[in-house]
């Protein structure tokens, strides 16, 4: 199969994904983010741009503000914490 | 972001606007809008300029689980005079007796003042009726130790929403998006009267100039001065990246005097690969106090007091020891003194002989239900970054609190392990110096919050705001707006704008810049200073400021804002280098080592600042705060009269 390739900056986590189909371009999230790293669409309506994702705090204040629940916000992969049910740890002795 | 892209808000780089105040406050988190506040009721003119937006901007915008200290709280069995005693020794006086006063004093009432304005401080949905660590007749919530209660437990994601009401209420101009980058003094001089900023746009390059007839600095404390990744310069530092010390930067070249500058310690959180997001990995420190931490095989780690005594039952992890009559904090984060020292699980080197297995992990579900359901569902959900990352999305992908158990990283809460070289302004750092009014040595300018010295936590700020709010007014009454010095205007102007002009594609990004800065640090000022080395470190610091920052490059507004940043980062690790140079001897609270160190000459406090090219110290005593119930009751009669009624 054919594929044509395309030239782009590689960035080093996705903090923000936005879902179009439930994003009313309404801008609050842009206008909260403390860090201003969101801008808004060039064209009304459309959902904003992650214009600087690697200056992402992970705070989360957009999400709190999206009227819609358009966002979801994820820690980077090597940010990913670990945990397993309690019971998976124990030797069949120590389960009550 | 990819080239060329348009960048979607008008220009008005050749625009400038002009705006007056009573009071002008600089920084819109925790101190700043509680500054501001304060000031609007007693009928002042107010503006609040803020880099973000104040509705959630700050360290504390995004939430916050402790309020500490509140030794007038109707629960408090400590006086606001016996915890500062502690919080002064523990230090061996390298504190600030003055700020923490005012927070155990008053940070009662400010939260009382909070929850007016519609934050929530109370259980008011009866959630834990009945737990151990809830006072049922006014239904505040305590943590740490159950006794003395004097940290409560706060709903902190509500706070700073209700704050930008209340501004909006009470009329305070609240001025968004613009960055305040230079201090404005009487004719221009250094040293001489504070009476404005001048500040830029991050989205339209919009310049400001701003005249206060008293201003308050409020905008939190330096960061990246060690730590710094290109890849993720949003998570190098616990604090958000808008606060990096600009404040210390534009008081340091007006004269302002700093005090402990030379205290860093060995970092702790957050430098980007290093660590895991605050509060969202096992721990038992904090938001997760009192967690039982098991190993890899479920065994649980014992808890013991400060005298090796293990604690059989889960509820004496929450209660001082025999003999002890408070401990402060919860797990021993600080290195307590054995006086104030709190329950904590048994050192990680004596678990190994006793072959406890890593990696370990925090256990909520042996906890009894109020004390599991609070850490997780109200403490993680409520802590700064936590509430959708953490305790949400865990949450949806099948994380339960009486089942699952979450890894620990690293030794206990920092979850991480970091090299000597890399430090951090974290806990305790240096920062402005202040008298009893939080007045700097420059008239007019007065300090709040983390920007202050030897401060720290939400409370704090809230208190030292409004204090500084108050003290402002106060100064506003008895002083005239001054016209800002054109000259000055105009040199910052032409400061301020020049990478927007500079070569896109030769010039030097904040990032090149940022990490040049953050190597030259730990190389010439890491653990172990020496004289030589410091004096080596700081002439290449010189030498970015005098050739490399002429070089530096925005492609726009908001590009500039972080290369601002930057070039204030460079004059903050001036400000620390000198201040290592002049303490010649080791000092432990100060985590500060000299390899050259000259011992016998006692040090106490080691005040500098710069005036002209001359970098100026002077000597002050650990008790320079006094007596502070005398003191504080000096300066205060006022408030002290109007809350008896
Ligand atoms: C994740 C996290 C959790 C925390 N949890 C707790 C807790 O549970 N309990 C506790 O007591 N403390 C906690 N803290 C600490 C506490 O939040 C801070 O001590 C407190 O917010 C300090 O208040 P402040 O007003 O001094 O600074 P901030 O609240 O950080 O406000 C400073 C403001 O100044 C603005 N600013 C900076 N530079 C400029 C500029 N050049 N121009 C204009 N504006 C500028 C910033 O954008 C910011 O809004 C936590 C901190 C973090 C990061
Ligand atoms: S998580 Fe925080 S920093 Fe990141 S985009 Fe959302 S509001 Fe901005
Ligand atoms: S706040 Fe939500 S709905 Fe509004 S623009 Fe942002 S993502 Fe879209």
């Amino acid at each position: 199969m054919s594929r044509s390739f395309t030239l782009r900056h590689v960035e080093p986590s996705k903090p923000i994904t936005f879902d179009p189909k439930k994003c009313i371009g309404c801008n609050r999230c842009v206008n909260v983010c403390p860090i201003d790293i969101l801008l808004p669409s060039a064209s009304n309506g459309e959902t904003p741009v992650v214009a600087y994702p690697d200056e992402c705090w992970y705070c989360g204040c957009c999400v709190m503000e999206c009227p819609a629940e358009a966002i979801i916000l994820g820690h980077p992969l090597m940010n990913q914490v670990r945990w397993v049910e309690k019971k998976s740890l124990m030797k069949e002795g120590d389960l009550k | 972001m990819q080239r060329g892209l348009n960048w979607p808000y008008k220009s008005e780089i050749n625009e400038m606007e002009e705006m007056d105040a009573d009071v002008l406050v600089l920084g819109g988190g925790i101190a700043g809008c509680m500054a501001a506040i304060e000031a609007a009721k007693k009928g002042k003119k107010v503006i609040v300029v803020e880099k973000a937006a104040v509705k959630r901007s700050g360290a504390g915008g995004s939430g916050s689980d402790h309020w500490e200290m509140a030794a007038t709280n109707p629960c408090s069995n400590l006086s606001p005079e016996e915890l500062v005693e502690a919080m002064m020794d523990d230090n061996d006086g390298f504190n600030n007796a003055i700020s923490h006063y005012i927070e155990c004093r008053e940070g009662w009432d400010r939260l009382v003042d909070i929850e007016k304005m519609g934050g929530k401080i109370r259980d008011i949905d009866e959630e834990f009726v009945g737990a151990e660590f809830r006072d049922e007749k006014t239904k505040l919530m305590f943590a740490y130790d159950y006794k003395n209660r004097v940290t409560l437990r706060i709903w902190g994601t509500t706070f700073k929403p209700a704050m930008e009401k209340e501004m909006k209420r009470l009329g305070v101009v609240v001025v968004n998006h613009v960055a305040v980058t230079s201090l404005l003094t009487e004719e221009g001089r250094n040293g001489s009267r504070c009476i404005g900023a001048t500040g830029i746009n991050g989205r339209t390059g919009k310049f400001h100039v701003f005249s206060g007839k008293a201003v308050v600095m409020a905008m939190s404390r330096p960061a990246r001065i060690w730590l710094f990744s290109a890849g993720y310069p949003g998570l190098c530092e616990f604090r958000p990246m808008s606060c990096i010390g600009n404040g210390h930067a534009m008081g340091w070249r007006i004269g302002a005097e700093f005090n402990m500058m030379e205290k860093s310690v060995k970092a702790q959180f957050s430098a980007s690969g290093k660590s895991y997001p605050p509060y969202s990995a096992g721990n038992n420190h904090n938001t997760w106090y009192a967690a039982s931490i098991i190993d890899a095989e479920g065994k649980e780690i014992p808890y013991a007091d400060r005298d090796g005594k293990k604690l059989e039952n889960i509820m004496d992890r929450y209660y001082p020891s025999e003999g002890q009559k408070f401990f402060m904090m919860g797990g021993n984060i600080e290195k307590a003194k054995y006086t104030y020292e709190g329950p904590e699980t048994i050192a990680y080197g004596e678990l190994k002989n006793k072959g406890y297995k890593l990696p370990f992990y925090a256990d909520l579900t042996t906890l009894p239900d109020h004390e599991r359901n609070v850490i997780w569902g109200m403490m993680v959900a409520e802590e700064g970054k936590t509430k959708i990352p953490v305790h949400q999305y865990y949450a949806k992908q099948g994380f339960d609190s009486a089942k699952h158990v979450i890894q620990c990283y690293g030794n206990g809460w920092t979850s991480a392990s970091f090299l000597p070289q890399e430090r951090q302004l974290f806990g305790l750092p240096g920062g402005f110096m202040n008298d009893w009014k939080l007045e700097s040595n420059i008239p007019g300018l007065f300090v709040a919050g983390d920007a202050l010295f030897a401060s720290n936590c939400f409370g704090h700020a809230a208190a030292t705001g409004g204090y500084a709010g108050r003290h402002a007014a106060e100064y506003a009454d008895k002083n005239n707006l001054e016209k800002p010095c054109e000259d000055q205007i105009k040199i910052e102007k032409e400061r301020v704008f020049a990478p927007v002009y500079s070569d896109l594609d030769s010039g030097i990004t904040w990032k090149e810049l940022n990490q040049a800065i953050a190597k030259v640090m730990q190389n010439y000022c890491g653990e172990v200073k020496e004289e030589t080395l410091l004096k080596t470190g700081l002439s290449i610091l010189k030498e970015y400021e005098t050739k490399i920052v002429s070089k530096t490059v925005a492609a726009n507004p908001h590009e500039l804002v972080r290369l601002l940043e930057v070039i204030d980062i460079l004059t903050v690790s001036q400000i620390i280098i000198e201040a290592s140079i002049h303490r010649k001897n080791n000092c432990e609270k100060l985590e500060f080592i000299r390899s050259d160190s000259l011992p016998g000459e006692y040090e106490p406090f080691i005040v500098i600042k710069k005036d002209g090219d001359n970098v100026i110290t002077r000597k002050v005593d650990l008790n320079y705060a006094g007596d502070v119930k005398e003191n504080y009751e000096a300066h205060n009669g006022a408030y002290i009269k109007e809350m008896r009624h």
